[in-house]
């Protein structure tokens, strides 16, 4: 046990974020707007917390771990610059629909990419390294991980089933109704955009003292199409989709590199795990959403285990 | 075809995740080989970089063992892929650690190793990096070094010796990626050459490593009329930069960074990549036994001249083959356990030195490489316009 | 800026802006029919491209499961580009059946095929790379059947030069543009074509077969992509298994920049972003790269339908 917590630590800790960043695409969803934003909060989140432990804050003594209050800090200062930000472009942006909306939101992480290549203090193309760490090893990341994670699934599970959850639903299925029937559409769409860009800018701020290094390849446009992917392959219509799409499409590529190292395989087969495993997680995919095109979980089915349950 | 969802299907799929996950390690034996990790990018758009590093890798593995490994015990590769981005790294490294390697050759990219690195440091691993050339590497931690010089020390040389080509330089017009660590660092030093040589310099451009359009870039800098341009980026692009100042008319001298030392460039610029000066760490031309050895068995296998990224990963094999060596001469590699092994490792390494195909070579308390000999050579490229050749010039 | 230097800008910009458009002209003709995007066009477009190389007979690397390979004969390159773009049409096909068509019958979400087109394209640019490797690939130059590789349109105190490929790709850009324009307003497919667009459900009650319409679709997209891969592997090489990929977030700003669907929207548009970057001044070049999505953004805010799209009805 101790040695696969050494081993998928790091791994286990990533799904868990990977969890939250689609969480943070599912609640712009949620009113029905197809927001890529998350990986340009992500990015910011993760500045802040690098530019303040490495410059901001007193340096740590060696041997000694970063303290824990920083990190609390930093993730305080990244949601409130997430949401000044999430308020100024949504107002605007999310005027826009569909594929434009999504469009102008990629444009968004693109502008914030190229902005981190050209300024001194993002670091250039070399970023910022040395971000000292507040916990001993990767795995005891959960300490901070795991909280954030039953936070915010149980908060937009409370939400859902809320006046606001209720009235992001209406606009959803029809905003024309919805309107009519007096939800304000911008206050509510502004209102789910913002709460996906803090998550995002929250788990930004985490993850560049997890990752040692934050740079601008971190929050890219591939980032996004894949965070897109967790939400549906998981399930786009329930809270516990994108949860579970995220955990899942995470483990995917490292579960095949150790199914190659299975000592039972032929040769060949183990081979072609190593060469193309990026081709199987590729099929895997698109196979995904043919077999379950409303997504690994549905209202539906939590309906029927609830009603068993019971 | 599935109609209808099944709940049991993702179930199993938990259940094979699982299964996958625990039946992984099986420690190794005594007499058994002893297991170098490799962890570079084999995929993604860095895959480049990545392939020419395996094959390095693995000629030294092969070349080794056939010399007796270390001593009478054969090596072995484990090769993880890093991919392009640093999770992958990450990842790779924990796999790599767990599976009982004595040391780690990699990563490929700068930014991936200031990720990784601290991971094999904290778990004690010694790291040789093959081509991280970032400031800072080495200083991550006392069991991390690297055999990729930093361009501080070549890059001058190769401005000077197109001074001497053509004495009538006075402006310089210098292009890098501004996404890449490696183009950016060096520029840097390239920069700092032209103004302490008292060239002028003309103008700063910037490009992506993925761009293939440069016009933008060479008509801004052919407007100032400069007689050289500096050009650091990697292998296509790096290329294709060169390609399309030659076919605007740019006549002048041309110096290509570390990142253009690769026989990959000359698909890209064709005959156009004739005369580029090049600023290299490694040159296939050296005449030193191992380096002959080396080409040699290169050539056989791809068919071409070795690039730079094969023979800094050679010397990264070589560099802890023959530290485990001189280990085992001094205590039996059996009596000791793998941390043991690590630790007394990283010792061995840094107190060394090693002919490589990279010429002699040794290591600053930090890690930092001590290299002997930097090389600028420059193209000429055969009738063909296809393949082409790097003369060595200083 | 200079006269002169504003001017070769405004060129090299048409030049790198008819690159965009025929990367997007792909893309367009699907989303003009189906309301979707393809995420594997990229993928398609750097198969052209291969393929293309594979029929002029050329060998090869060293990596990848085909390496030291070539066909046993070689066509000449004009015949190969039509065969490759013929292939990489037939990709685009096969596409269709495996990740669309399956969809499509249950009425899925377009927002699923956007991610089943996503999974294609990874596998795709990763098969390439099993394949052969993720080296560069060149063309001979005799592709160019003798032609200097630039041609200055100036004077030689004041040059303004061309690159030759690039005028090609101009003109071939064009010729895509006035071939499907004449495909889809005159002829019969053509306007069959439009009434699926539509409205497809109607369109089939008509008696119109909708399914072999979207596979014409999608060779078409993937003929037009599998030339453009090919031009554009001549002007720049292929540069790897993502050669095509690169342009695949350009190509979208590029269409809806110009409008979603409109096939004349995706050249002006292309051309719109190739010379905003273009016309960068020299001192702000690190900036180049957001331009396209700036103008995107001041664009979608101020007509979000795009340059000459129609205002589409929300149907999501």
């Amino acid at each position: 046990m101790a040695e696969f917590i050494t081993t998928y630590g790091f791994l286990i800790v990533s799904m868990v974020f990977a969890a939250m960043l689609a969480l943070s695409l599912y609640l712009p969803l949620m009113t029905g707007q197809l927001s890529l934003a998350s990986p340009g909060f992500y990015a910011l989140g993760g500045y802040i917390a690098a530019v303040m432990s490495t410059k901001v804050f007193p340096p740590t003594p060696q041997g000694e771990i970063f303290p824990l209050v920083y990190l609390l800090i930093e993730m305080l200062v990244a949601a409130v610059a997430s949401a000044l930000l999430a308020v100024l472009i949504g107002i605007p942006a999310l005027r826009l629909r569909g594929i434009y909306l999504a469009l102008a939101t990629i444009a968004f992480v693109e502008v914030v990419r190229v902005l981190s290549l050209n300024l001194e203090i993002t670091g250039k193309a070399i970023g910022i390294f040395g971000i000292p760490q507040p916990f001993l090893n990767k795995f005891e990341y959960m300490w901070i991980a795991a909280p954030m994670l039953i936070l915010s699934t149980w908060f937009v599970y409370r939400l859902e089933r809320s006046r606001v959850g209720r009235a992001f639903a209406a606009l959803r299925e029809d905003e024309l109704a919805a309107t009519a029937m007096g939800v304000n559409p911008t206050y509510n769409k502004v209102l789910s955009f913002t709460m996906g860009a803090v998550l995002a800018g929250v788990v930004g701020a985490v993850s560049a003292h997890f990752l040692n290094t934050w740079n601008a390849r971190q929050g890219t446009f591939d980032a996004a199409i894949l965070y897109l992917a967790f939400v549906i392959i998981g399930g786009s219509r329930t809270y516990l989709g994108p949860v579970l799409g995220g955990l899942l499409l995470t483990a995917l590529p490292e579960v095949l590199r150790a199914l190659a190292g299975v000592e039972f395989l032929p040769a060949f087969v183990a081979q072609f795990l190593v060469d193309g495993r990026l081709i199987i997680y590729g099929l895997l995919i698109a196979l995904a959403t043919i077999f379950f095109p409303q997504g690994l979980i549905t209202p539906t089915m939590l309906k029927r285990l609830a009603r068993r349950g019971t | 075809m599935f109609k209808a969802y099944r709940p049991t299907r993702f179930i199993l799929f938990l259940f094979i995740l699982v299964a996958a996950l625990s039946t992984q390690f099986v420690f190794a034996q005594d007499q058994e080989p002893i297991k170098i990790g490799v962890a570079v990018a084999q995929t993604s758009n860095v895959a480049l970089l990545g392939q020419e590093q395996v094959i390095g890798a693995q000629i030294a593995e092969a070349y080794f063992n056939e010399k007796g490994g270390v001593n009478g015990r054969p090596i072995q590769l484990v090769l993880q892929d890093t991919a392009g981005d640093e999770a992958g790294a990450i990842n790779a490294f924990t796999t790599i650690i767990a599976d009982n390697v004595v040391g780690i050759v990699g990563p490929t990219l700068s930014q991936q190793a200031f990720s990784a690195d601290p991971l094999a440091e904290q778990a004690q691993v010694p790291v040789l990096a093959p081509s991280n050339t970032a400031r800072g590497i080495p200083e991550i931690g006392e069991y991390i070094g690297r055999v990729s010089a930093p361009v501080a020390v070549v890059a001058p040389n190769a401005v000077r010796a197109a001074l001497e080509l053509d004495p009538n330089i006075k402006d310089v017009a210098v292009f890098y990626a501004q996404n890449d660590a490696f183009a950016s660092s060096e520029t840097t030093t390239f920069q700092e050459t032209v103004t302490a040589l008292g060239l002028n310099l003309a103008t700063v451009q910037t490009f992506q490593t993925t761009d293939t359009d440069f016009s933008a870039q060479v008509t801004n800098a052919l407007a100032l009329n400069p007689q050289l341009a500096i050009v650091s980026g990697l292998a296509a692009d790096g290329g294709n930069l060169v390609r399309q100042l030659r076919e605007f008319g740019f006549t002048g001298l041309i110096v290509g960074g570390n990142g253009l030392n690769t026989a990959n460039i000359f698909p890209v610029c064709q005959a156009l990549c004739d005369g580029i000066i090049i600023a290299q760490a490694y040159s296939y031309a050296a005449d030193t036994p191992i380096n002959n050895e080396f080409r040699t068995i290169y050539k056989e296998q791809q068919g071409k001249e070795p690039p730079q990224f094969s023979a800094q990963a050679f010397a990264g094999v070589q560099v802890f083959v023959e530290a485990l060596i001189r280990l085992d001469n001094i205590v039996p590699l059996e009596t000791l356990d793998l941390a043991t092994t690590r630790k007394l490792l990283n010792v061995f390494v840094l107190a060394g030195g090693y002919e490589t195909p990279l010429g002699p070579i040794s290591f600053t308390p930090t890690g930092e490489i001590v290299q002997a000999q930097y090389y600028v050579a420059q193209i000429k490229m055969n009738e063909d316009g296809q393949t082409g050749v790097f003369t060595f010039i200083r | 800026m200079q006269f002169t230097l504003f001017f070769q800008q405004l060129v090299n910009g048409l030049a790198i802006g008819s690159v965009y458009a025929i990367f997007a002209l792909g893309y367009t003709l699907i989303f003009s029919i189906l309301g979707i995007i393809n995420f594997a066009h990229g993928a398609v477009f750097t198969l052209g491209a291969y393929f293309t190389y594979t029929l002029i007979g050329a060998k090869f690397g060293f990596n990848g499961l085909l390496a030291q390979s070539q066909l046993p004969f070689g066509l000449p390159f004009p015949l190969a580009v039509l065969g490759g773009a013929a292939l990489a049409g037939l990709v685009g096909v096969i596409i269709e059946r495996l990740a669309f068509r399956p969809l499509r019958a249950r009425g899925a979400d377009p927002l699923l095929t956007l991610v089943s087109s996503l999974g294609v394209a990874v596998a795709l640019v990763n098969f390439i790379q099993y394949l052969v490797g993720a080296e560069a690939y060149s063309y001979p130059s005799s592709a160019f059947g003798g032609l200097p590789p630039s041609v200055n349109f100036g004077t030689p105190e004041s040059p303004l030069i061309v690159r030759t490929v690039q005028i090609i790709i101009f003109v071939v850009s064009m010729l895509i543009l006035v071939v499907l324009t004449y495909l889809i307003n005159s002829t019969r497919t053509g306007k069959a074509l439009r009434a699926v667009a539509e409205d497809a459900t109607t369109s089939s009650l008509l008696g119109i077969n909708t399914d072999r319409l979207i596979w014409i679709t999608f060779f078409l997209s993937g003929f037009v992509g599998g030339i453009a891969g090919t031009l554009v592997g001549l002007s720049v090489t292929i540069t790897g298994p993502y050669f095509g990929i690169a342009f695949g977030l350009k190509g979208l700003a590029v269409i809806v920049l110009g409008g979603l669907g409109s096939i004349p929207g995706a050249v002006l548009g292309g051309l719109v972003i190739g010379v905003a970057e273009s016309l960068v001044p020299a001192s702000a070049i690190g900036y180049k790269e957001a331009v396209a999505f700036a103008i995107l953004f001041v664009i979608l805010l101020v007509r979000p339908q795009g340059l000459l799209g129609r205002t589409l009805i929300q149907k999501v």
